[in-house]
Parts: structure tokens; sequence; C-alpha cells
């Protein structure tokens, strides 16, 4: 009996659904050996390499590259050695069913919901198989945006689907303000007036009683009663030279990166109860210790870099805040994970510098650079992205005062840092002196965390960060 | 004001016309109603009684009943309106008008032009129209479609008995041919009329019957009561609807239209004609062509399918433009994406 293998859309991390297949590295007959490189999958995070567990036989490649995403679970290839008949390969497709059904069951492109995910090499992401009269490029739309044509009604000639139906389908729903009605001037009042010259009038407080219509048939038109309206236009000449444009959008659809921003932020700020904290930390000292600091260790640390780690053995200190939350369960952890929030050329991305409390401070300026360098590149992998139990933004060298950040789910908290300016305070024998000073806003999951921890782990902060010869200790 | 059925104005506004105007006659299938039976000349009344007592009081050289004839009773009424009288000419179905075709299309609604205006035919041709009675293919047709698009006929559609008497006066003082269409749903409603001798609507003139600024529906005869339920519904939800009743389908009265389209951007035609080359359509194509700029939304048209009347009940109502089609159209104006 010869050994015939599925591949299936891998699970990595808690978080992924789904995955694309971006390139194969292997065709339809291709022998292949434990340790080559066999796809490049791209999940909502990162774009991965897997690599083969085993000796095989490249059998049959169910869903191409470039393609929708799939969810976890579902059947991507079938490998097998060169013993194995076709026959035997298509027998086991047809039995195939996904592990995780309830993710890998799709709804849209199944006519049967009972159906395996994917029974023959034909079914391909993405292609509606259907009896409904529908056009072939409202087809070719639907099937390009993944629609489900189910939920439409077809305008065309018998209720077949047309390119407009998607259109309209693939558009976010209209959101329109209604003026509402208006008082019906009664008609047969000796006059005839048009209902927009009606409109003006009761506008204005005309009275059309009595005028003289030029409009058809000797009605009053809209010329005639804006003709009574005192002119007032005449004053304002600049008005009439500035001619407006048609201000039209060029349109864009969301690209990926952008719906996953899109989608994770929505899902955040809607399911997650934020509250903010807000703190200002005098920067004076650690700006005076960061120069020697840096000689010293022979590093570039940044400003960030000390937040990182002052955060991160604030994070230590207050377990409570060092989390994940899943569902109904929090997950402590007994390091700090932090991400850091970098604008990359793709998009926002979070790469972690990890276990960073138990990091020196060249240590994490280091490590940084390194993600830095790497997201600028587009080449953040899974091991740089998955997981994390705290957040920094900092937007502060952008010249932001201060503002209030959108938690990056699972973790609990996310820290926005603003920027560093001088600002006059009373020192101590009641005259003004001047200090650096630095705007912190926690944004804190009150499902998880309560106001007093919250700001107890803000105290500390406080504390490291004014006292900067505490990151060293 | 006098409160009367829709019926009664018709009858009682051909009746101050023939009092005042002694050319006005009046010609048609039963409009004697009983004439040759045993209870003898109005014994039975008129199908549609809107003929009802004008034997009586004008006799049988001005109400004249005829054959079962169409093209019998719209010539003899074209020759009588060449002859200097003022004929009302009742053809009980609005559609049989195809027998009597020649002399509606070629004959009364080209004279004026072809005589270089030296002549004129001030016929009117009232004819009972429309569907919901479960009467079939051929005794439910809307028909003004065909005849507005005739060059030389006016096309009134009164929805209402002060309408009914105000375009009814204009028609038989009118010097045009005017075709006169009444629906038959429309005979027992009942409002209010003026009582004044010379009230007259002027054709071309539509009548806004709710104002707002959401969304335009257009509509005339039936349907008219239809549009007006959905703009009540709709503004208590705070959409306001401009309902427009056209009156006339010839001349039509496009700047209503037009102004009230540029103020809401959105367009409903209500029609009962079935779609194809119809009014509603023309009325779409109107907006798209000379209110491009302001639309928000494809205009829509609620009309029956191209089909024939059904004549099971069930079928005819799915057949018919309803109250619950006109909100979705609108619905589809107002949501567009």
């Amino acid at each position: 009996m010869a050994e015939i293998r599925p591949f299936c859309m891998p699970k990595w991390g808690i978080e992924m659904t789904e995955g694309t297949i971006a390139t194969w590295m292997v065709k339809e007959g291709d022998a292949f050996t434990k340790g080559d490189m066999l796809c490049l999958i791209e999940t909502a995070k990162i774009t991965n390499e897997v690599e083969a567990e085993y000796d095989a036989v490249a059998r049959r490649i169910l869903v191409p590259a470039g393609g929708d995403a799939e969810p976890v679970g579902a059947l991507l290839a079938v490998f097998a050695d060169a013993a194995a008949s076709d026959a035997e390969i298509d027998a086991f497709i047809a039995d195939f069913r996904p592990a995780e059904t309830g993710v890998a069951a799709r709804s849209s492109d199944s006519e049967s919901p009972s159906a395996p995910a994917h029974t023959s090499a034909s079914a391909r992401p993405g292609r509606i198989a259907t009896n409904r009269p529908i056009s072939p490029e409202a087809l070719k739309l639907a099937e390009r945006e993944n629609i489900d044509i189910s939920q439409i009604d077809g305008s065309g000639r018998n209720g077949r689907i047309t390119l407009q139906d998607i259109q309209q389908a693939i558009r976010p729903t209209a959101k329109p303000v209604f003026k509402g009605s208006a008082q019906l001037v009664e008609d047969n009042a000796g006059f005839f007036a048009s209902p927009l010259a009606r409109r003006i009038a009761a506008l204005h407080g005309i009275d059309l009683a009595g005028i003289k219509g030029t409009g058809p048939r000797g009605r009053i038109s809209r010329a005639d009663v804006q003709a009574l309206v005192s002119p007032v236009p005449a004053a304002r000449p600049v008005a009439a030279e500035f001619a407006l444009n048609p201000n039209l959008p060029e349109i864009k659809p969301f690209d990926r990166i952008r719906k996953i921003i899109a989608q994770r932020l929505t899902d955040a700020k809607q399911q997650i109860p934020h509250f903010y904290l807000r703190i200002s930390v005098r920067v004076d000292e650690l700006l005076a210790l960061r120069k020697t600091a840096n000689l010293v260790l022979n590093c570039k640390a940044s400003i960030n870099d000390y937040l990182v780690k002052a955060t991160a053995l604030a994070l230590v200190r207050h377990p409570d805040v060092n989390i994940q939350v899943h569902g109904n369960e929090l997950h402590h952890f007994p390091h700090a994970d932090i991400s850091i929030a970098v604008a990359s050329p793709k998009g926002l991305v979070t790469p972690i510098v990890r276990q960073a409390d138990r990091m020196r401070i060249d240590q994490i300026a280091a490590e940084t650079r390194r993600l830095i360098d790497k997201a600028q590149a587009g080449r953040l992998g899974l091991e740089d992205m998955n997981g994390g139990t705290f957040s920094i933004s900092n937007l502060g060298m952008m010249g932001i005062e201060q503002f209030d950040a959108i938690i990056n789910p699972p973790q609990g908290a996310i820290l926005a840092v603003g920027t560093a300016s001088r600002q006059p305070v009373e020192t101590a024998h009641g005259g003004i002196g001047f200090e650096t000073r630095l705007a912190l806003t926690l944004s804190v999951d009150h499902r998880a965390i309560d106001g007093a921890g919250g700001a107890a782990f803000l105290g500390t902060l406080k504390q490291l960060i004014e006292e900067p010869e505490a990151l060293f200790v | 004001m006098a409160k009367m059925m829709y019926r009664d104005a018709v009858v009682s506004t051909i009746a101050a016309e023939m009092e005042r105007d002694p050319n006005v006659v009046v010609l048609g299938e039963d409009v004697v109603g009983g004439m040759g039976t045993a209870g003898g000349p109005e014994a039975i009344g008129g199908i549609w009684s809107t003929s009802t007592g004008l034997y009586g009081r004008f006799g049988q050289d001005r109400v004249i009943d005829t054959p079962i004839s169409e093209s019998a009773i719209v010539g003899a009424a074209a020759g009588l309106a060449l002859a200097g009288k003022r004929p009302v000419a009742e053809l009980m179905f609005a559609d049989f008008i195809g027998v009597s075709l020649d002399q509606i299309w070629n004959q009364i609604g080209k004279f004026r032009y072809m005589f270089g205006g030296k002549t004129k035919c001030p016929v009117v041709i009232r004819m009972a129209y429309g569907a919901g009675f479960n009467a079939a293919a051929q005794h439910s047709q809307s028909v003004h479609q065909i005849l507005t698009g005739m060059p030389g006929l006016k096309v009134v559609m009164p929805s209402t008995p002060a309408d009914v008497a105000g375009l009814l006066r204009q028609a038989i003082r009118d010097d045009d041919p005017v075709i006169f269409l009444e629906h038959k749903a429309l005979y027992a409603t009942t409002g209010e009329v003026p009582d004044d001798p010379d009230f007259v609507i002027p054709f071309g003139h539509a009548r806004l019957t709710r104002a707002g600024e959401d969304v335009t529906i257009v509509s005339s005869g039936l349907l008219l009561g239809f549009c007006e339920a959905v703009a009540d519904r709709l503004a208590n939800e705070g959409i306001g609807c401009d309902v427009i009743d056209l009156r006339t389908t010839s001349p039509l009265d496009e700047e209503a239209i037009l102004d009230s389209v540029e103020v809401t951007g959105r367009l409903v035609v209500v029609d009962e004609a079935p779609p194809r080359c119809g009014l509603a359509a023309d009325l779409c194509a109107l907006a798209a062509n000379k209110a491009f700029s302001s639309l928000k939304a494809p205009p829509q048209a609620v009309t029956p399918p191209h089909t024939p009347i059904p004549f099971a009940r069930e079928l005819e109502s799915a057949y018919l433009p309803s109250a619950e089609k006109i909100e979705a159209a609108v619905r589809k104006v107002l949501n567009w994406r």
C-alpha cells in the first residue's frame, strides 16, 4: 500500500485562520526530499517558507499560487510516493475531510455545505459554481472579489445578475443623509409654479400669487422666482472667479496589508473596552544618562530603546499588565515581549523585542535596529511578530504631543509615546524652571486590567524613567 | 366645494358643459343606459355610470347611443367635430382603441396639422382603462403610452375627482383632440370638487401631492395613491418624497420633474403600462438626458412585467405595481452605493 499524505494549510499561531499560497517551489510530479522548500505561504502577518518534512512526490497541487486565502486545514496538495496510482490519489482527495472543519468549510463556493472543501482539481478557490443566471463579466468580478452571489437579487432580465449588481455588492453600504418631507404649498391656488420655484419662494418668503410666469404654459418657473430674490452675489466678485473643479476621488481598493490592518483594528476597537491613562514624565535625567551610557556601552541606543527597557522592567514588576487575553482566559507571562509599532513601506507592522526585561540597553538597541531594518525591507518573519505581551507606539519623533493608541490584540495594553518638550514647572522654592517632559498614554483593556492596576504600572514606569539609574541595576 | 365620486365628477362636468355650450354632444355604447330594454331609456344606466341622467336632460339629439363599433363612434365624433360640434365620445374599454386607431391616429390627430391650422377637431375621447378587476388581458390595459407617442393628441390621466372636473372641462373647451383616460378603480373614489363652473386645469401642469427633498416619485392615475402611501410611510422615517402627479402625459410637464430631480437627485417612475418603450422608461431617460449631473442613483421604473395582463387574481396582483414594489424601488435609489 502506497503512502498518500495530505498537505494542508498550516496553523501558525493562535490567531491564524487562513493563508495564501504565494509561490509553489515544486510542480506536480516533482520529487522532493526532506528539507526541500515546498512553497511560500502568506498569512495575515507574515510570509513564510514551508519545508518538506519527508521525502515524497508532489502528486497533485490543488490550490494554485496567488489565489484567494484558504482556511487553516484546507487541502492544498497531495504528496505520495511514485507507487501510488492516480486512482488512489483521486480516491484520497474525494475522501479527504479537513481536520478543522469548523474553520475550513467554505460557505460561498460550495453548493452543498457538507461537501469537503475541495473535491477535485477543478474546484479552485474563488470559482463560483451556480445555476443562477449571471452575466460573464459579473461572474468574473464576483469570483475575483469572492462575493457570495446567493445574497444578491439579480436586477437584469428575468432576475439575471448583472455587473452592476456585483459592483453594488462590493461597495460599502450607503449611509444617505435625508432632508425629510417639506411643507406642501397648495396647488390650484390660482397660479401654477414648478416645485423648485415653490421651494425657492418658500425659502425666501416670496408670495407667488400675482407673479407672471414665463415658464412653459405660463407657469412660474425657477428663473421667475430667482429674479425676485434680492441680489446678494453682486457684492462678492471673488466667488465668480473661483470655479469649482469636480473633486473626484481616485478609488483604490484596500491591498492585503491594509485589509488586515483595517480588520484587526476594527475588531480591537469594537470588541475591547478601552480606557486611557495619561501621565507626563520628566526625561532630563534619562537624556543626560543616555549620553554616558551609550558611550560606555558603545552603542547608539535611542530614547525609545530606553523606554522599551523601562517598560519591560515595569511590566515584570506588574505581571497583571504583562498579559494576553484569550476569550475568557488571561495569560500571564514571566518576561516582557514588547511589540514596537513600525511604519514600513507596506503599512504598520509590530515586530517584537523578546524578553526585553532581560536585555541590556545595547542589546535592545541592536535588536530594534535589526527588526526595523527587516521591516523596512518587508522581510519580517512569523518569529518576529507572533505573540507579544505589550506594545509601544512612539510618534514623538514626528512632533506629536500625545495620542491614544488602539490595543494590539491579544495583548492587554499599549503605550502611546509623544514628543519630549521643554516645559515650565514650579521649582522647589516657588520659582519657575524648565524641564523636558514626555506625555505617555496607556490604553488598557478593561476586561483584563483595572484602573488601579494600570495606574500602578504607570507609576513604576514614571519612576524608572525619572530615575534611570535603575535601568542598569 | 362639494364632495363627490370620481364618476360623478365626470357626469356633472359633462352636464355643466352641455348646459353651457349647445354644441357639446355625447356618444358611445349604451350611454343612454337601457335603450331597447323593457324599462326603456336610462332604466339600467351605462356600464360605468358616467352618463347617468344626461339623456333625460339633453335628449336623443345630444346623447347618442351607438352600435358596438369603436371605429363608428370615433369616426362619427371626428365628423361631428369637423362640422363644428364638440363631441364627447366614450369607449367602454380603452383596450378597443385598436379598431378605431386609423380614426384617432391618422385622422383626428392630423387634421389641424395637414390643413395648415385652418380647421380644428375638438374631440374628447373618454375611455375607461386599467387593471385590478380580474378582467383579463383584453379588458384591463393601460394604453396611454401608445397614444402619448402620437403627436397631435393630448392625453389626460386624472387621479382625483377635482382633477376630473378641471381637466375634463379643459378637454371639452380645448380646440385640439383630447384622449381622456379614466381609471376603472378610481370611479368610486371620492374627493372635494370646486363649485366654480369655470374651474379648469390647463394641460401640462403636473401636481405636487407630497413635498420632500430626498426622492422624486412620478406617477399618474390609480398608482398615484400607492405612491402617496409610500411617501407618507417614509416621512415617518425622516425621508422626504416629492410625489408628482403628471395629470397629462401629453403635453408633459418636464419642468416639474426635472426641477424636483435637481433637488432630490433620485427618481422613481411608477406606471401601469408594460415597461418596453413606455412612459416610465421615457421619464427615466428624460432625467438621464437633462438632469444627469444631479442624479445620485440610476432612475428606477416600477412597471408591470412585459407580459399580457393575467386573469387569475393572484397573478394579476403579482403583475401590478404595488406599494411594496414602489417602496423597494425608492429604497434602492436611496441606498444606492
